[in-house]
């Protein structure tokens, strides 16, 4: 069984060289190499999306990808966000504020269980991160949060409360929304 | 008394069952040859139209086949129907040939009569489905009198000497009712069906709709038993069928009865089932294509499997011994590399999660050696393919918008 050295920024901290199994999945060197747990196992066949992480493109901007069905060298050379590196923390390594989508979710009672939210939060993540670029137009809002999260599966059936929390924040984010055409 | 009730009850009982017999004579007929697909829009009610088809020429709109008489083919007597069918005759004029009449002019009489039977005894709906938008002067239908005259060759359906029942039974099908060679077969200039290229494949929609000839089939390892996996579940150790192709899995192939699927198997395969053998060489290919090796590795064998081997089918197919790998022509690996799979739900036990496209991630050289590391390692295959290759082919879905409609 063939290994491969991998290297990657994980939550802004420099990973490797490791050398790894190469077919070792994204969500099993997270949970156990690096004992970030916070990324979920749910379907392990890439449709239930609870794995995502976020990955930063060479521009900059951020993809969400599924860690269950991804090996670890499509990330070799990436800078990868879990959801353990999404709130501000401080030089001692403390959380100092939940970023607003962790804050909406908590305020909206989101979720139940919690098993698919690490999924939900990067998804909605991205999300911001790509309307930051394109805002959308006002009476596309709800359009575009369902395209962005319509995939992700909650089984405790949060998507009203997802949904209402990631609005809000859309809303009352300056510049993510522009005048309807 | 008794006598006469019992005689009534039976008249009115054989009435119904002849009456649904020929209904669903024409409903089984009417799958076979999937008038739903196209008469059908997406989310629409079935057969009311308005289903947009982007050709060179603008885009056609199909049409409302329910028996409105306002709006539908309500009107149609048994004669406008079959003209319609065989000749292209509509009553407000020619059709143009987005409607197969170019096969369906082969329909027996007997199913002529059956589908009009079914149509004429659907629930009316009225709809007018939105109006054409062509060129000049492919906009005047009567200009279809001349390219009809020109390309529509009303050769009878060939029946060669010594073929058994089954092979002429799936002649029929796959050649007037399924109108396989619509897709299938390459079109000339003027979009006519090329007689003789029949079946030879043909670049549609962004997907090539393969060679379907006999020997190409076996090539690319289609087998009785694969095939009708494929036909009557939509996916099979060799492949799943996808694009246009799924719809009519759906809609049409399964649908149809073990007999008439062999049919059409016998006559696809002309008979044969002797698959050609595949030297797969999966330790040259990782040495050749180490990059190749790697991508797939990283990307694809989370759904595909080690050494290209599969997980689960209801997960994604294998890639050893995949069609698209063994086949001729490259298109459909890269295409589907760059524009992923929507997902696909037959019924509760039989669907794929679709797969994500890599257009934006995988630059052209890195895509040319995924493709031949897998065509090397499990199809065989002795040719390579060039990075200028993956660099039209996304040029071209980039031009007709497949690559951010998949995403």
């Amino acid at each position: 069984m063939a290994r491969i050295p991998v290297t990657m920024v994980v939550n802004g901290e420099q990973v490797g060289p490791v050398e790894l199994d190469e077919y070792t999945s994204m969500l099993d060197f997270l949970q156990e190499y690096l004992n970030l747990t916070g990324t979920k196992l749910g379907c392990g066949i890439g449709v239930c999306r609870a794995c995502s992480v976020i990955v930063e493109g060479a521009d900059g901007s951020l993809e969400s990808v599924r860690s269950c069905i991804n090996n670890v060298g499509r990330f070799d050379g990436k800078k990868v966000t879990t959801v353990e590196g999404l709130a501000e923390h401080n030089a001692e390594g403390e959380i100092v504020a939940l970023s607003p989508i962790q804050q909406a979710f908590l305020r909206n009672f989101s979720f139940q269980c919690g098993w698919c939210t690490a999924g939900f939060v990067n998804a909605a993540t991205v999300l911001l991160d790509r309307l930051r670029r394109e805002p959308v137009a006002a009476d596309r809002v709800e359009d575009t949060i369902d395209e962005a999260l319509g995939e992700h599966i909650c089984r405790c059936t949060g998507y009203v409360r997802y949904f209402r929390a990631v609005r809000e924040v859309i809303e009352s984010t300056p510049g993510l929304v522009k005048e309807a055409e | 008394m008794h006598r006469i009730i019992v005689a009534l009850a039976a008249l009115l009982l054989g009435q119904t069952v002849a009456a649904q017999t020929s209904y669903e004579k024409g409903r089984y007929l009417a799958a076979a040859a999937d008038c739903v697909a196209c008469h059908t829009a997406v989310n629409g009610r079935p057969f009311i139209g308005g289903r947009p088809f982007h050709t060179p020429f603008g885009t056609l709109y199909s049409t409302n086949i329910t028996p409105d008489e306002k709006t539908g083919i309500g009107n149609y007597t048994l004669a406008d129907f079959r003209a319609s069918m065989h000749r292209g005759k509509g009553v407000h004029g020619n059709l143009y040939p987005a409607m197969p009449y170019t096969s369906y002019y082969l329909v027996s009489e007997e199913d002529i009569e059956a589908l009009y039977d079914y149509f004429m005894q659907l629930p009316p709906v009225e709809y007018t489905a939105p109006r054409n938008q062509l060129m000049f002067p492919a906009n005047l239908r009567f200009g279809l009198t001349f390219w009809n005259w020109i390309f529509f060759d009303r050769e009878p359906l060939a029946q060669p000497q010594g073929k058994s029942p089954e092979w002429q039974r799936g002649n029929y099908l796959v050649n007037a009712l399924g109108h396989c060679g619509e897709c299938h077969t390459p079109r000339n200039f003027a979009q006519a069906m090329r007689r003789d290229r029949h079946f030879a494949g043909n670049l549609l929609e962004g997907w090539d709709a393969v060679d379907i000839r006999p020997r190409a089939l076996l090539r690319q390892g289609w087998d009785r038993e694969h095939l009708r996996q494929l036909f009557t579940t939509g996916a099979s150790d060799r492949g799943t069928a996808f694009g246009e192709m799924f719809r009519v899995v759906e809609h049409s192939l399964s649908h149809l009865s073990g007999d008439d699927i062999n049919a059409i198997i016998t006559y696809l395969l002309d008979g044969s089932d002797e698959t050609s053998r595949v030297e797969g060489q999966p330790e040259l290919a990782a040495e050749r294509y180490a990059q190749g090796r790697a991508d797939f590795v990283a990307y694809c064998a989370g759904c595909h499997g080690r050494e290209g081997r599969g997980i689960v089918l209801d997960f994604a197919p294998p890639m050893d011994g995949n069609a698209g790998i063994r086949g001729q022509s490259p298109y459909n690996t890269i295409a589907v590399i760059l524009r992923g799979l929507p997902a696909q739900r037959m019924d509760r036990n039989n669907a794929r999660a679709g797969m994500q496209g890599f257009h934006r991630e995988l630059d052209d050289a890195r895509v040319a050696a995924l493709v031949n590391f897998m065509r090397t390692a499990w199809g065989g295959s002795k040719d390579e393919v060039k990075v200028q290759e993956v660099a039209e082919i996304r040029h071209q879905l980039q031009e007709h918008g497949y690559l951010e409609a998949a995403q």
